[in-house]
């Protein structure tokens, strides 16, 4: 097998131009400033009261943290200012993007620092909502991630979560076992994604088109199968939920095993999706031959790959994480379907796979960041800083926009994604 | 290629039959006599909201039982849809249009101004200047929020109870109002400082909203973080997207859930022994009413039906499986609210 000649390359260090060294100090100095000039303005004195375990656990519990918050504030505004002068300076040439990302963690801290001044806040509780919010969004990503990493554009996720939603809280209420009803969930997502492939890859009909007519098709039937069952017969909208699973030992660590080690399935299930697509996409033979298909399918025809059938089976598995991201919902959340309640978030997942620069590490990351702004909004709000509530609806996509044009710069998409591949 | 065109043609009719095919419902048998037609237009959250599409449809329900009326319905899946459906049902002839929510309030005004003829009646809007073939039906929600929020000050064990809503526009916010204004009352008659998460009386549009009325998920969290900040009972005004605020206080088990609109504890199935009560807004009643002027030819257009504490337009549910929870004499003080506010003495404007 002569796979070494498709080798793809991807420029991995780009060359930082003086204006974007300098533009980036001057955010970064400017951040430092904003925290010196408006969150620092708390009594001194004052205390900050950050709750380091999430209601309702008693495992790995850990203290309250603490911290007086002038003088925090103040370290960190004059951290955050010499880190922008040295930026301006000379640059941190290659670790800029992380000093960034780490001034503006700096900042999102004070923030909170100065929101919870004379206060409490539960931080972790905080963290364990943002990493809730972000599952089906997570999932949604790597479900786009696998598909558009084979070259097919896949903008039925939507469709397919919603679907799954419903038929996993169909499927689990009659049988009463959330196992069958996650099966179901994944099942009926998979044959959208068959939908989807037969019409893009056999037919080779528009791909957003053929997303598009999957997305209307599962609104209208979840919503009719729901308003003419679900919604009547309650005992079929009842499936029973997935419990919090404790992993032995790791759950007590405290702050990480709250977080991580005694979640809901689905984190586990992401969790795990992101080592498994992660290693299989860039370090296997499998991983690369759906690349190679993905990039430049007539060289990887030319090499002996079947396109037709690595495309099919990444839409495949692509409509399977999908189906899970769907379960979530109604399986691992709610425990009831209602119309359109995936309200988006396949089409985050997707934004989130793009800000990921398609890659499971990046959409995970992407994903983390939007259920972060989005819990850290509720917070915020709940703490009353006077934010009025429509801005704090926008700050994810916000922080979205600034990290999109700022830090990731141009994507890399991959070369043949959308286009249907013709045998000559 | 024949046989894919065939393939598509046949996933697009079906997808445009299967969207269309919840609407619009007719439940009539033919009948000899040309029957009265009620059309309800709901918003956005699908007839089967348990919340307030649900109740005003259930008016229109017993219109056709009690009055004789054809009741059917057209689902707004988005706000593009207002309009749509409101033309669809003038397309077909209805005797009474009603709109159900504030957000409907433009559309409503343009369709009524555009065909004086018809009569229309919307949920949730008082028209000023009023239109002379529009009926309004508005709720004082928060004289019965008001009692909701004095029994949760006097059940919290923490010493705080929270509330949000789906969007800060008028006939949500009147829930969130009366109900830190009960816990606020509640504090000056006992002496207490019961705090209420999510709404300040002097910045409503600083409140905690979800911006959504489908996305239960989000009513998860925003339960799972107000139970993390202390909250032990929760309003959420947000139709289905509460029912993720109780799932979490289910999963949770430590906190109570206050329902909107309809008694939650008669909707809201695997809930039951966490529902303290339901802020009821009774739609079905204003609905039912508007729907006997037109009967009896006495549609009086350019008013409006107002349900109060006073006619039983609002009110609470009650306690149900939590009855024996909740001390008689704070059901007595309650009772003793509701008479006080219903006579005028007291004036829920003067709590702050």
């Amino acid at each position: 097998m002569a796979t070494s000649t498709i080798v793809i390359h991807r420029k991995k260090v780009e060359v930082i131009s003086p204006t974007r060294q300098r533009a980036t100090g001057i955010i970064e100095i400017l951040l430092g400033v904003l925290i010196f000039l408006f969150f620092r303005r708390t009594e001194p004195g004052m205390v900050a009261r950050f709750v380091m375990t999430p209601g309702g656990l008693d495992r790995g519990a850990a203290p309250d943290w603490l911290i007086p918050a002038y003088s925090t504030l103040l370290v960190l505004a004059i951290l955050t200012v010499i880190l922008g002068l040295v930026q301006v300076w000379r640059g941190f040439g290659r670790w800029m993007n992380l000093v960034l990302s780490v001034v503006v963690g700096l900042t999102v801290f004070s923030f909170l620092t100065w929101a919870t001044a004379g206060k409490s806040l539960n931080l972790v509780g905080m963290l364990s909502a943002a990493i809730l919010l972000g599952v089906p969004i997570i999932l949604g990503a790597f479900s786009g991630v696998l598909s558009e990493r084979a070259g097919v554009v896949n903008i039925a996720i939507e469709g397919m979560m919603l679907m799954a939603a419903m038929v996993g809280a169909l499927v689990g209420s009659v049988t009463k076992n959330m196992w069958v009803g996650l099966l179901a969930a994944m099942l009926s997502s998979m044959l959208l994604a068959l939908i989807h492939g037969v019409l893009s890859i056999h037919y080779k009909i528009n791909q957003i088109i053929s997303g598009t007519v999957i997305n209307i098709f599962s609104a209208g039937l979840s919503s009719y199968l729901s308003a003419k069952f679900l919604q009547t017969y309650q005992q079929l909208n009842n499936p029973p939920i997935f419990p919090r699973i404790p992993i032995p030992l790791l759950a007590d660590i405290p702050v990480i095993g709250p977080l991580f080690f005694n979640t809901n399935l689905f984190v586990y299930i992401m969790l795990i999706s992101l080592i498994v697509i992660q290693v299989a996409l860039f370090s296997t033979r499998w991983g690369l031959r759906l690349r190679a298909v993905g990039e430049h399918p007539k060289a990887a025809d030319t090499l002996g790959i079947n396109v037709f059938a690595t495309r099919y089976m990444a839409v495949l598995l692509s409509g399977l994480m999908a189906g899970i991201g769907g379960a979530f919902f109604t399986l691992g959340s709610v425990g009831r379907f209602d119309e359109m309640m995936t309200a988006g978030k396949g089409f985050i997942g997707l934004a989130a796979m793009i800000f990921g620069n398609w890659t499971p590490l990046g959409a995970f990351g992407a994903g983390l960041l939007f259920g972060f702004a989005d819990s850290v909004a509720t917070k915020l709000t709940i703490l009353g800083t006077g934010i009025p509530t429509q801005f704090m609806a926008m700050a994810p996509y916000i922080v979205t926009m600034i990290v999109l044009a700022g830090v990731v710069g141009r994507g890399q998409m991959p070369a043949a994604d959308g286009t249907p591949y013709e045998k000559e | 290629m024949k046989k894919f065109s065939l393939v598509l043609a046949l996933v697009l009719i079906l997808s445009l039959v299967l969207s269309a095919c919840t609407t619009p419902q007719a439940t009539a048998t033919q009948a000899p006599e040309k029957k009265l037609k009620i059309c309800q237009v709901t918003d956005t959250g699908g007839i089967d909201d348990k919340s307030f599409n649900a109740t005003a449809w259930k008016g229109a329900l017993r219109a056709q039982d009690e009055l004789g009326f054809e009741a059917k319905y057209l689902e707004s899946k988005e706000v593009a849809d207002y309009e749509k459906n409101l033309n669809a049902f003038i397309e077909e002839k209805c005797d009474l249009i009603v709109t159900v929510g504030f957000l409907l309030g433009d559309a409503t005004k343009a369709a009524a101004e555009a065909n004086p003829d018809f009569k229309f009646s919307i949920v949730d809007f008082a028209y000023d200047p009023p239109i002379p073939n529009v009926v309004g039906q508005v709720f004082a929600t928060d004289e019965a929020a008001f009692l909701a929020g004095y029994l949760a000050a006097g059940m919290t064990k923490t010493g705080k109870v929270g509330t949000f809503g789906g969007l800060p526009i008028p006939p949500v916010t009147i829930f969130m109002d009366g109900f830190v204004r009960g816990v606020k009352y509640y504090n000056q008659v006992k002496g207490t400082s019961v705090e209420v998460l999510g709404y300040d009386l002097a910045a409503p549009d600083k409140g905690l909203f979800t911006n959504s009325f489908d996305d239960q998920t989000k009513g998860k969290e925003f339960g799972i973080t107000l139970m993390d900040e202390g909250a032990d009972i929760i309003m959420p005004v947000a139709g289905p997207v509460g029912l993720g605020t109780a799932a979490a206080v289910k999963e949770r088990g430590n906190a109570l859930i206050i329902g909107v609109d309809s008694d939650w504890f008669l909707t809201a199935e695997g809930y039951q022994d966490i529902i303290l009560t339901s802020v009821l807004k009774n739609m079905d009643a204003t609905t039912l009413e508007v729907a006997k002027q037109v009967k009896d030819g006495a549609f009086k257009g350019g008013t409006n039906v107002v349900g109060t504490l006073a006619n039983n337009g609002v009110g609470i549910a009650p306690y149900h499986n939590l009855d024996s929870k909740v001390p008689a004499e704070l059901k007595a003080e309650i009772e003793q609210i509701k008479k006080d506010i219903i006579d005028g003495k007291i004036k829920l404007a003067d709590i702050k």
